[in-house]
């Protein structure tokens, strides 16, 4: 440790640098988090992905280029399913969510012995990855679109009641106060105080969570909730350029997605 | 009429605003609803398969959990967990590295507005770039094992960690970086002492809240063989093994809880 002598008389010792102890900390993990990857050389073929990008992107053995844009646009009916899938989940988990978030937040209800409850449970639903809950609807309602509606909905549930009572709680509460302190209840007070001040943030988010939900679409279809993913699964044995095509389209619209989201946030704020 | 009702009947007329898009949010809905065969019918069976959910996830298999009995202990949940969290750790950590270049080349104030737009664009087809499918074409490359996990996760995160990064260095403040040339200072001291503290507690801050999400997706990437706990999870769930299936959700529970609190904590502590 470094002791400086300032000019005014007093002696001022020089901090230890945590970084040092920061990046051995990072260093001991990776050494012991890299005893589980095991690196067998015989496994690595690179030339094996070229030949994989090259099946997926050109048609395969007597199809042509026509074959392979026409059945770009036989993919509307699945990607229509994914958007609508991603839609009515969107829609129905945000809503769902609205009164979990106002459960949960510190500054209305005021009482812990409430909020604490709903946020544990919350956590938990947020901790189960998208994919779980598709597996768990498929086990309940069979394949298909419900189920991808079940597994977007409950995520997106998750999702929402976080964003919305970490909104809540930082909502100015003057007005909810001044209203209350008119006579109102807390029901009209809430009304005309902070739903216009979180309404914005709501729709913004909500927009943000159906981006998130188009894009993990994929994943769904993959086992069985439905929509493009399906058709990635249905191929990924034997028709590699179908594939490729399906690749080709879902980030076309993700991106189509992302663009809309973004203009329509940007507007919000 | 006086001055209140005259200001009150000046404000913009929102509700039609209001009235217009709940109209078309409901009409978004009854349309996904209609326009997709939904089975109603399958609601009806959802009494038993939570009779069959609960009683298998009541009986959790301690020998699957620790990898004892009939299981090699590298099959048991604690194991394959111990993976998935090491796929989550290093593929955010080569993530983050290879995520700086990328905030640089992305960062107005550093490389110029045309450059920085090719990386920004460059960034979002990275981040739009699904994980599972890059995962699909890398197995291919790498093989069936952890280390396709680790590569997906780590090109798959340079995307949003380089943005955030980007970002960061956007809103970099200057001043320090003037003191220090007032002074006379080399470049290397000005990257050493002007940028890199100003920088440090963002860049650990965006890459630990990418480590939560990486552990959510490295238990998911398992289904296609990119290692951890998926490859059993989806093998359960084909033959709906509740008792097996349920000892892997609690696990994945835990584990998320774990690794969202320590680093919850830590960002605090950089704060």
């Amino acid at each position: 440790m470094r002791k400086f002598t300032v000019s005014s008389g007093k002696t001022v010792v020089k901090p230890i640098n945590k970084i040092w102890f920061i990046l051995l900390v990072i260093l001991i993990l990776t050494v012991i988090f890299s005893l589980f990857i095991r690196i067998d050389p015989r496994n690595i073929r690179i030339g094996e992905l070229f030949i994989l990008f090259e099946k997926l992107f050109t048609p395969k053995g007597n199809r042509t280029w026509g074959d392979y844009f026409a059945f770009m646009l036989t993919l509307r009916e699945p990607l229509g399913e994914t958007l609508k899938m991603s839609l009515a989940g969107t829609v129905i988990g945000s809503l769902a969510a609205v009164p979990f978030a106002i459960l949960s937040a510190k500054n209305i209800l005021k009482n812990k012995f409430l909020y604490y409850p709903v946020r544990f449970v919350i956590n938990i639903v947020r901790t189960i990855p998208a994919l779980l809950l598709a597996l768990i609807a498929v086990f309940f309602v069979g394949t298909g679109v419900l189920s991808g509606i079940i597994a977007i909905a409950l995520f997106s549930f998750g999702i929402m009641t976080k964003m919305l009572y970490e909104v809540i709680e930082t909502v100015d509460m003057t007005s909810f106060e001044a209203l209350e302190s008119t006579g109102a209840n807390k029901i009209v007070a809430f009304r005309f105080s902070v739903i216009p001040q979180i309404a914005p943030m709501f729709v913004s988010y909500m927009i943000y969570i159906f981006e998130m939900n188009v894009r993990s679409s994929a994943i769904l279809g993959y086992v069985g909730a439905g929509g493009i993913g399906t058709t990635i699964k249905d191929n990924i044995l034997y028709n590699y350029d179908r594939v490729g095509a399906a690749i080709i389209v879902m980030l076309v619209v993700i991106l189509g997605v992302q663009f809309f989201s973004n203009f329509v946030r940007s507007k919000l704020q | 009429m006086n001055n209140l009702e005259k200001v009150l009947k000046k404000q913009p007329k929102k509700w039609i605003i209001n009235l217009i898009f709940v109209l078309a949010v409901l009409a978004a809905i009854v349309y996904s609803f209609a326009g997709s065969h939904i089975n109603w019918t399958r609601f009806n069976t959802v009494g038993i398969s939570l009779r069959i959910m609960i009683e298998g996830l009541g009986s959790i298999n301690t020998d699957f959990l620790l990898g004892t009995g009939i299981y090699q202990f590298e099959e048991g949940v604690v194991y394959l967990a111990l993976e998935t969290l090491a796929i989550a750790f290093l593929g955010t950590l080569i993530g983050a590295v290879l995520a700086v270049p990328f905030g640089f080349l992305a960062a107005k104030n550093i490389v110029g507005k045309k450059v920085a737009r090719i990386g920004e664009a460059v960034l979002v087809l990275i981040r739009v770039f699904p994980e599972i499918i890059l995962a699909l074409i890398l197995v291919k490359g790498f093989g069936v094992n952890a280390l396709t996990g680790v590569l997906t996760i780590g090109l798959h995160s340079i995307g949003m960690i380089g943005k955030l990064f980007s970002e960061t260095i956007e809103n970099m403040d200057r001043s320090s970086i003037e003191a220090l040339e007032s002074e006379g200072a080399d470049t290397l001291t000005k990257i050493r002492y002007g940028i890199l503290p100003q920088l440090m507690s963002d860049l650990s801050s965006i890459t630990l809240y990418r480590l939560d999400i990486n552990v959510r997706s490295a238990t998911v990437l398992g289904i296609i063989g990119a290692g951890g706990l998926g490859a059993s999870l989806i093998l359960a769930a084909e033959n709906w093994n509740w008792d097996i299936l349920g000892t892997i959700m609690i696990s994945i529970i835990v584990m998320v809880l774990l690794v969202d609190a320590v680093s919850g904590y830590l960002r605090n502590k950089l704060l």
